[in-house]
């Protein structure tokens, strides 16, 4: 089965660099529909207005972490089920098993390559 | 018995005076205040203690050759003027990999948006673009001098302050009061903030993967 690259995927970052760099990768893997937020909140309320296929998150973010959105995004019923990766240099044990107990379908860490990116959405979509 | 004499003791008032301690009480007002008080000591007790006159003399001079070491090691200057310098060293290495990285994607971008059927045109973009990518990788050389400058820095504040605790005999691992936690270390805690960690700290992708079977 292939990867629907046809989906809309909204990227959260604070740093314009890292959500820069995740387009373009997810250009060369095919995604043509990505749309960005600066942090949770703004996520939330894009969230709200518009259907992703896949939310890519980085955690350290102010106001509202990706850890934050990640909780209100899996306690929300008509969000409950977006694909969710984290994205994030926060590599401690205790980050993962926080993230993975509130839903996170993926954990990567900083700095990565276009491979564990492309690796990690095909492993989220059973490719 | 009286052991100290009406102008000895206003020595010690006009001290108290002169400097107005009642207000913000600095390391050098205490150690001024010892230094009068052990001279104006001195004379009352010299006739009925030898030891303890002689102690109070080495006393003294302890106290004027500690406020000699704190002058000589330039702790103002350390504040206003390498912490200063530090800080916009760092800024400026920010600021130059935003701009080096901004060039680096731009050329990335127009490389990777260039139409490989024009094969002169792409040649030429892939050219140019290499050209700029080669040109900004320079910001290494000055961000690395830079970063050579505040590491200076802290090697110099840390000397500074190891000379400090030992000059003051301060004991540094003696048990302290925990500090009350600010509204950041909260929030860090409660969302689990760590930042970063060191290479061979946390663990790897590799780790995080046999998470996600």
């Amino acid at each position: 089965m292939a990867l629907d690259t046809s989906m809309s995927v909204l990227v959260v970052d604070d740093y314009k660099t890292m959500i820069r760099i995740i387009r373009n990768l997810l250009k060369q893997l095919g995604f043509e529909d990505v749309d960005e937020a600066a942090d949770g909140t703004e996520a939330l309320g894009k969230m709200k207005e518009r259907r992703y296929g896949l939310v890519i998150s980085d955690w350290n973010m102010e106001p509202m972490t990706g850890y934050e959105l990640l909780k209100q995004v899996r306690a929300d019923s008509s969000l409950a089920k977006t694909p969710f990766i984290m994205v994030t240099a926060e590599s401690k044990t205790e980050n993962v098993i926080a993230a993975k107990k509130a839903g996170v379908n993926n954990y990567i860490v900083k700095p990565f390559n276009a491979q564990t990116l492309k690796g990690k959405i095909e492993a989220v979509f059973g490719v | 018995m009286t052991l100290l004499t009406e102008k000895e003791v206003s020595n010690v008032v006009d001290y108290l005076k002169r400097t107005r301690l009642s207000e913000d009480v600095s390391l050098d007002d205490v150690m001024g205040l010892a230094e009068v008080m052990a001279e104006s000591l001195r004379p009352a007790l010299s006739g009925l203690d030898a030891t303890v006159h002689r102690d109070l003399g080495d006393m003294a001079r302890e106290i004027a050759a500690m406020k000699r070491e704190l002058a000589e090691m330039r702790l103002g200057e350390v504040r206003t003027d390498k912490i200063g310098t530090a800080g916009r060293e760092l800024d400026a290495v920010v600021e130059a990999t935003e701009e080096a990285t901004n060039i680096i994607m731009t050329a990335a971008e127009a490389i990777m948006g260039a139409d490989p059927a024009d094969v002169d045109g792409f040649q030429a973009v892939v050219n140019d673009r290499v050209i700029e990518i080669f040109e900004a990788c320079s910001f290494q050389d000055i961000t690395g001098q830079r970063i050579g400058k505040v590491v200076s820095t802290l090697s110099l504040i840390d000397d500074r302050l190891n000379r400090l605790v030992e000059r003051l005999k301060l004991n540094v691992d003696a048990p302290t009061e925990p500090a009350e936690e600010t509204a950041a270390e909260r929030r860090a805690r409660e969302l689990i903030l760590h930042g970063p960690q060191a290479k061979g700290e946390g663990v790897s992708q590799n780790d995080i993967d046999d998470m996600f079977p």
